[in-house]
C-alpha cells in the first residue's frame, strides 16, 4: 500500500511541480527583463537558473517528505495521507511563490526609485 | 467496511472543491485583468504575466488548502453523518474562498490607487518647469 501511494504521491507532486515551474517561467521572464532595463541574454540565463534552482527545491523537497509517512493500511488512509501531502507542498509553493513575487516588486521599486533620483 | 463512507465523503468533497475553486479564480482572473492593465498603464505584456502568476499563486493556495483540511478525522457511520460533515466542510470552505477574493479584490484596487498617485506624482513633477517658464 505504501509503494503504491509513493507512487502516486510522486506522479502528482511532479505534475504540479513540472507544471507550475514552466507558468513561472514564461510568465516571470516580463518582470526578470523590466527590472534588468531590456537585457535579454541576462534575463534567459538568469530565468533558466531560477527554473533549475526551482526544480532542485521542490523536487527534493517532496521526495525527502516520503521517508516520514506512516504505515498505511486501506484505500481511505492512501488517499487522506496523498491529499494531505500533496496540500502542503501546494501550500508551501504558493507561499514562496508570492514571497518570490514580493522581493521582485520590492527590488524594481528601488530601482524605480533609483533612476528617479539619478534622472 | 466501516469507513467506506469516509471514502465517499472524499469523493464528493474533492470535485466539488476543484470545481468551486475553478470556478472563483476564473471569476475573479477574468475580471482582473481590466486592473492589471490600469495598474501597470496599458504594459500589456507585464500586466498579463501578474496576473497569470497571481492565478497560479491563487490556484496552488486554494487547492493546497482545501487538500490539507480534506481529511475528517471521525468514523462516518452513515449518511446523516456524511451531510453533516460534508456541509461543514465545503462550506468552510467556500467561506474561507470569499474571504480571499475580497482580499484579492482589495489587492487590486489598492494598486490601482496607488499607481494613480503615482502617475499624478510624475505629472506634476513633469508640470511644473514648464509652468515656471510661462
Amino acid at each position: 500500500m505504501n509503494t503504491i501511494a509513493y507512487l502516486l504521491y510522486l506522479f502528482i507532486t511532479y505534475c504540479i511541480t513540472v507544471h507550475v515551474g514552466l507558468v513561472f517561467y514564461r510568465n516571470g521572464r516580463a518582470y526578470i527583463l523590466a527590472l534588468l532595463h531590456g537585457d535579454e541574454r541576462i534575463t534567459d540565463s538568469i530565468n533558466k537558473l531560477l527554473l533549475t534552482g526551482y526544480y532542485l527545491l521542490n523536487l527534493g523537497y517532496a521526495a525527502w517528505m516520503i521517508q516520514s509517512w506512516e504505515t498505511l493500511s486501506n484505500w481511505t488512509e492512501v488517499f487522506t495521507s496523498i491529499a494531505y501531502m500533496t496540500g502542503r507542498i501546494m501550500l508551501i509553493l504558493a507561499v514562496i511563490h508570492f514571497m518570490n513575487m514580493g522581493v521582485i516588486l520590492h527590488f524594481s521599486q528601488k530601482r524605480k526609485h533609483f533612476s528617479h533620483y539619478k534622472n | 467496511m466501516n469507513s467506506s463512507l469516509n471514502f465517499t465523503a472524499y469523493l464528493i468533497y474533492l470535485p466539488i472543491v476543484i470545481v468551486l475553486t475553478w470556478y472563483v479564480a476564473h471569476v475573479l482572473f477574468k475580471n482582473s485583468k481590466i486592473f492589471m492593465l490600469d495598474i501597470f498603464s496599458g504594459r500589456t505584456e507585464i500586466a498579463l504575466s501578474t496576473n497569470r502568476l497571481f492565478e497560479t499563486g491563487f490556484y496552488l493556495l486554494n487547492l493546497g488548502f482545501a487538500l490539507v483540511i480534506m481529511e475528517i478525522t471521525y468514523n462516518v457511520p452513515d449518511s446523516r453523518d456524511l451531510l453533516e460533515a460534508l456541509s461543514s466542510k465545503i462550506g468552510g470552505f467556500s467561506i474561507y474562498l470569499g474571504i480571499m477574493l475580497f482580499f484579492n479584490l482589495y489587492l487590486f484596487f489598492r494598486g490601482r490607487r496607488k499607481s494613480r498617485q503615482k502617475a499624478q506624482a510624475a505629472e506634476a513633477v513633469v508640470n511644473k518647469p514648464g509652468m515656471g517658464t510661462h
